[in-house]
């Protein structure tokens, strides 16, 4: 490969880590369920396009398979599975009130990112010498984002997505730092991740059919010292 | 013979009880299979206590993905065990609620799919395929813990799925970078045996990195404070016989993968897991003792024991090599003991129709079956003499004091005197207390009350209350090897 | 020496001359992409002929302020004009005059007296769009110091010469994340700056609802042309900021003679045509936010700044 080829295929890969992690703030704040989805299928196709980048860059055709499976599991599978599990109304919902407002859960996403920057480096120093790119730090930035999103989100499709946006968050760093991880379990975490919103979607289901929301962050009458006196609620 | 086959049973359990078996068949099926299971991991328990192999014959294909050592041995023995009483308890207790068909089905084939997963973690030895199986484990019981389909059933399976899923991204990242440590020590086989030979030369950094992802994430599931929120709610929501598995075993079996860690990180210079392991035990210990006080749920004050009994391992790993005893014998004895506890409640539950401390009085004189199991279980959970609790906290006490811990091991045993207090104040009012004026005997809003428990339920009210009792005086020589060879395990 | 002089003059000219036709065109377009015919393209043109031949009132009440204003918004990017490249990829003569920063001190400078006499003629609709604009200044403001440290920090410079050469030298560079993202911010800044659709709607008629517009509610005649052509001419020059400096540094005079300093100007309005085109389809494409939203657009402007930053800072 040519040095300018290289550098084109570096700052490609970089520019796909810089519009992940764009849409990882998106997932955060974005307020409708549908736009969500819409970041997470890009959020994804970034990440495909990062391991193929990747992929060629190291000249690696694990990488390449990577990106594939990241192809056709999450930006198909994952909405065609929650249309057929989750409840209708899932997708026209909007996060009337987040736990945050919008600009200070921004401004804690950026902290939480530059964090990410902190310790994504030394790790990535710890690795080794080879081109390591900002996959690592943004990856962590991912990670953090969509646990971020875990604790501000109160509606059940972002809280899913918030899940799979760590998910995402792990690989974009993981085909830097572990892009020679046996397919076998690449394959296993892709159908995990599948498994992870098949059961999701039922209980959202459930949760709309049994209590009539899908804002399932809302509840919350479980805890100590309450008293939550429910006669004879189930067992 | 393949250790391999012993996934087999519950997966093809799954998979009948699925179908259109009869209906009077599936809960049969899932006992049969979890029995299968228990001469299976008891066999390789007897290999392993031995001092024998049972995977020396598996082909080189296999050695990359299954091991079995003392350690796992014991954890297998442990699933299998309580997973065969739970499924013998299952039996009287669903039949107690007129369950539709597909919800009987969907019970059975989810419990077998758990107690696959649980039953896949010991076995494999690819630590990333072990977090697959950690989610499988979190997936397959998610249901079950929403069974009863009531919003607080619901509400108690949504914290435990996101929450554990959250934990699992961290361990996931957690084990990617474990997986690059390895790689930059130039490969190597990626199992537990081949991550303990390549210790010393991987990048410490990475190490100490991946050890706090992973404590943190998988942390989580096993329930540690802070991170233990859902715990009470998904453990005390759940029917109870699941409740037994999750409480006495998953836990554990989490567990398990945090401890394989131990020996891998003797020889990262500067790593401290040890400290982490006590300072987070102890935190979870003390805040769990203190918060049994103000527990309204009798089934939440076993929940609570839980994470109090996750963190007396966790401190025992910690307290060093000479504690390593007492943590797998405390494992063992908290796996029976927390299981007889759940069927105690279980059969409380069915008797008075309540979850309510507050509404539970005088159990001895309406259900003395119900009223005995719970003091037994109470007195057994907290760790009275002469029970199995007991002697396990008393080994690690022991084994901390000898080796000069006197801050860690006076807290961890303040703690344990705490948390006695805590559960035995309500089970003695529940049991013994009489009934308050103002309380209708039984609760109001149709639970089902009824004075006789399922023959089942009582049989394996007995069979669990065989090794909470005996196990405190006595310990069989293969279980004693077997412990030895864990705790073996556990060090470098 | 002379011919530089001459070259910046026609770059004032041609924003002078064009700043109305963009205006015009933009018009059009939107009214094309709703179906409709729309007015000419010359219309801007025939508007300021027709308000500088009208008789100018001028509140009794109102200070220096309120008549000094229409002056400073005219000239003020008659100056930004003379440092940024709107046709030369070469600095001319008054380039060393400022960098990027200090043409967005005297549009700032601009803006600020714009508001200043809004509230001077005491009229309430104008200072519920001063007070507005304000807020939407000071939430664009830290997105505007993070572009310009971020495009410092890549280039090493603010002089834009220096920076719009480096986006493309290597062409690998024109890919790197941090460029591609403060593209992205910068737009949503011209959005916001220029009071266009989804910030403020340009065409809006009912006072309550105006940010931009109101400010020049209470001017007539050649006052209020003055302060059209102004904000026309402010427009062309940023539109010329984003695409000649962040954007699309090509089509520009290389050479040195008047010829190609005269042949970059149809290349150039192009470019700026192919702009306004995309910004049509955006501003046809949204609705206006609710007056409280803007606060997150602004914040989403910020984000994808930081992430450009923050890209940047990660590889090093």
């Amino acid at each position: 490969m040519s040095e300018s080829t290289r550098q084109l295929v570096e700052n490609l890969n970089a520019l796909a880590a810089g519009l992940f992690l764009l849409a990882s703030f998106g997932i955060v704040a974005m307020r409708q369920a549908r736009g969500c989805l819409m970041l997470f299928i890009l959020q994804s196709l970034l990440l495909a396009a990062s391991a193929a980048l990747l992929g060629l860059r190291f000249d690696s055709g694990h990488l390449f398979g990577v990106a594939l499976v990241n192809l056709i599991t999450k930006p198909i599978v994952v909405p065609w599975l929650l249309r057929k599990v989750a409840p209708a109304g899932l997708y026209t919902r909007r996060e009337v009130d987040q736990v945050l407002n919008i600009p200070t859960t921004l401004l804690i996403a950026l902290a939480l990112s530059i964090g990410a920057y902190f310790l994504g480096v030394p790790l990535a120093n710890a690795v080794g010498p080879e081109y390591r790119g900002p996959n690592v730090s943004i990856g962590i930035a991912g990670l953090l984002l969509g646990a971020f999103t875990l604790t501000v989100r109160r509606e059940a499709l972002p809280l899913l997505i918030g899940l799979l946006a760590m998910e995402n968050g792990a690989f974009l760093a993981g085909i830097l730092l572990a892009h020679d991880l046996s397919m076998l379990v690449e394959l296993a975490i892709a159908t995990d991740g599948l498994i992870i919103v098949f059961i999701v979607g039922v209980l959202v289901r459930a949760v709309a059919k049994q209590v009539g929301t899908t804002a399932v962050g809302d509840l919350a009458s479980l805890k100590e010292g309450g008293g939550h006196a429910v006669p004879g609620a189930g067992r | 013979m393949n250790v391999v086959w012993i996934l087999v049973p519950p997966l093809v359990a799954a998979l009948l009880v699925g179908i259109r078996t009869p209906r009077t068949w599936v809960p049969a099926i899932t006992v049969a299979s979890c029995l299968i299971v228990l001469a299976f991991a008891g066999r390789i328990a007897w290999v392993v206590a031995a001092g024998g192999s049972v995977t020396d014959r598996l082909g080189p294909a296999w050695a990359n993905w299954v091991a079995v050592d003392g350690l796992s041995a014991l954890i297998l023995l442990l699933i299998a065990l309580v997973a065969t009483t739970a499924a013998i308890y299952s039996i009287g207790y669903l039949a107690h609620e007129e369950l539709v068909p597909v919800k009987l089905r969907l019970y059975h084939a989810n419990y077998n799919l758990f107690v696959f997963s649980m039953l896949a973690i010991p076995l494999i030895a690819e630590p990333t395929l072990v977090w697959i199986v950690v989610e499988l484990t979190t997936l397959a019981s998610a249901l079950l813990v929403s069974f009863g389909n009531t919003r607080e059933a619901l509400e108690a399976a949504w914290k435990y799925v996101i929450l554990s899923l959250m934990g699992a991204g961290f361990a996931l990242f957690g084990f990617l970078v474990l997986f690059a440590a390895m790689h930059a020590t130039g490969g190597g086989s990626y199992t537990w045996a081949g991550l303990a030979a390549a210790a010393p030369r991987m990048p410490p950094l990475l190490m100490q990195t991946a050890f706090l992802l992973v404590l943190i994430g998988l942390g989580t599931k096993v329930g540690l404070v802070p991170m233990h929120t859902w715990l009470p709610d998904a453990h005390s929501q759940a029917p109870s016989p699941v409740c037994a598995l999750l409480s006495g075993i998953e836990t554990t079996s989490i567990l398990y993968v945090i401890l394989r860690f131990f020996p891998i990180m003797q020889s990262v210079p500067g790593a401290h897991a040890e400290t982490w392991a006590v300072v987070l035990g102890l935190i979870s210990v003390g805040t769990a003792a203190f918060l049994l006080l103000q527990v309204h749920d009798y089934k939440r004050l076993f929940a609570f024991s839980t994470v109090e009994h996750m963190g007396v391992m966790l401190t025992a790993v910690g307290l060093g090599a000479s504690a390593h005893y007492g943590a797998m014998q405390q494992i063992v004895s908290h796996a029976v003991t927390k299981s007889f506890c759940f069927f105690a409640a279980g059969a409380v539950l069915l008797s008075t129709g309540t979850r309510e401390i507050a509404a539970v009085r005088g159990l001895i004189g309406r259900a003395p079956a119900a009223g005995a199991a719970l003091v037994l279980g109470g007195l057994g959970i907290t760790g009275a003499p002469p029970l199995a609790i007991f002697l396990s906290e008393f080994t690690i006490l022991k084994a901390g004091l000898a080796t000069g811990q006197y801050v860690a091991t006076g807290l961890l045993a303040i703690f344990i005197v705490i948390a006695f207090f805590g559960v035995m104040v309500h089970v003695n009012r529940m049991v013994f207390g009489a009934p308050d004026s103002d309380q209708p005997g039984t609760a109001p809003g149709g639970g089902a009350a009824s004075s006789r428990l399922p023959f089942s339920c009582a049989l394996a009210l007995v069979l669990g209350a065989v090794p909470v009792v005996v196990l405190g005086v006595y310990i069989p020589a293969p279980l004693h090897a077997l412990m030895q060879h864990a705790a073996a395990a556990l060090a470098r | 020496m002379t011919d530089r002089i001459i070259f910046n003059l026609v770059q004032v000219l041609v924003v002078l001359g064009f700043a109305p036709l963009v205006s015009g065109v933009t018009t059009r377009l939107k009214e094309m992409i709703q179906s409709k015919r729309g007015p000419s393209i010359l219309q801007p043109y025939r508007d300021l002929w027709k308000l500088f031949h009208k008789d100018e009132i001028v509140s009794e009440d109102s200070s220096w302020i309120f008549r000094f204003t229409p002056y400073l918004v005219f000239v003020a990017p008659i100056f930004v004009a003379l440092l940024i490249p709107v046709l030369t990829s070469y600095p001319l003569f008054f380039a060393f005059m400022g960098d990027m920063l200090g043409g967005g001190f005297v549009l700032a400078l601009a803006g600020f007296f714009a508001t200043l006499a809004a509230i001077d003629t005491a009229n309430p609709y104008g200072a519920i769009g001063a007070s507005r604009t304000r807020m939407v200044g000071f939430l664009a403001e830290p997105v505007f110091m993070i572009v310009f440290f971020t495009v410092s920090f890549v280039a090493g410079s603010t002089i834009p010469y220096i920076v719009q050469q480096k986006w493309v030298t290597p062409i690998a560079n024109f890919f790197a994340p941090s460029h591609v993202l403060l593209v992205l911010a910068f737009l949503m800044l011209i959005l916001a700056e220029g009071g266009r659709i989804p910030v403020d709607s340009p065409t809006g008629h009912f006072e309550l609802a105006m940010i931009d517009e109101s400010k020049s509610l209470e001017y007539s005649g050649r006052g209020f042309a003055l302060m059209k052509w102004g904000g026309q001419m402010k427009f062309f020059v940023l539109l010329c900021i984003f695409l000649n400096v962040l954007v699309t540094p090509w089509g520009l005079a290389s050479g040195h003679t008047l010829g190609a300093v005269l042949l970059a100007i149809p290349l150039v309005l192009l470019k700026i045509f192919g702009m306004v085109l995309v910004l049509v389809v955006i501003e046809s494409s949204f609705a206006k936010l609710r007056l409280f939203r803007i606060s997150e657009f602004l914040g989403a402007a910020f984000i994808t700044s930081v992430a450009a930053m923050i890209a940047q800072v990660f590889i090093g």
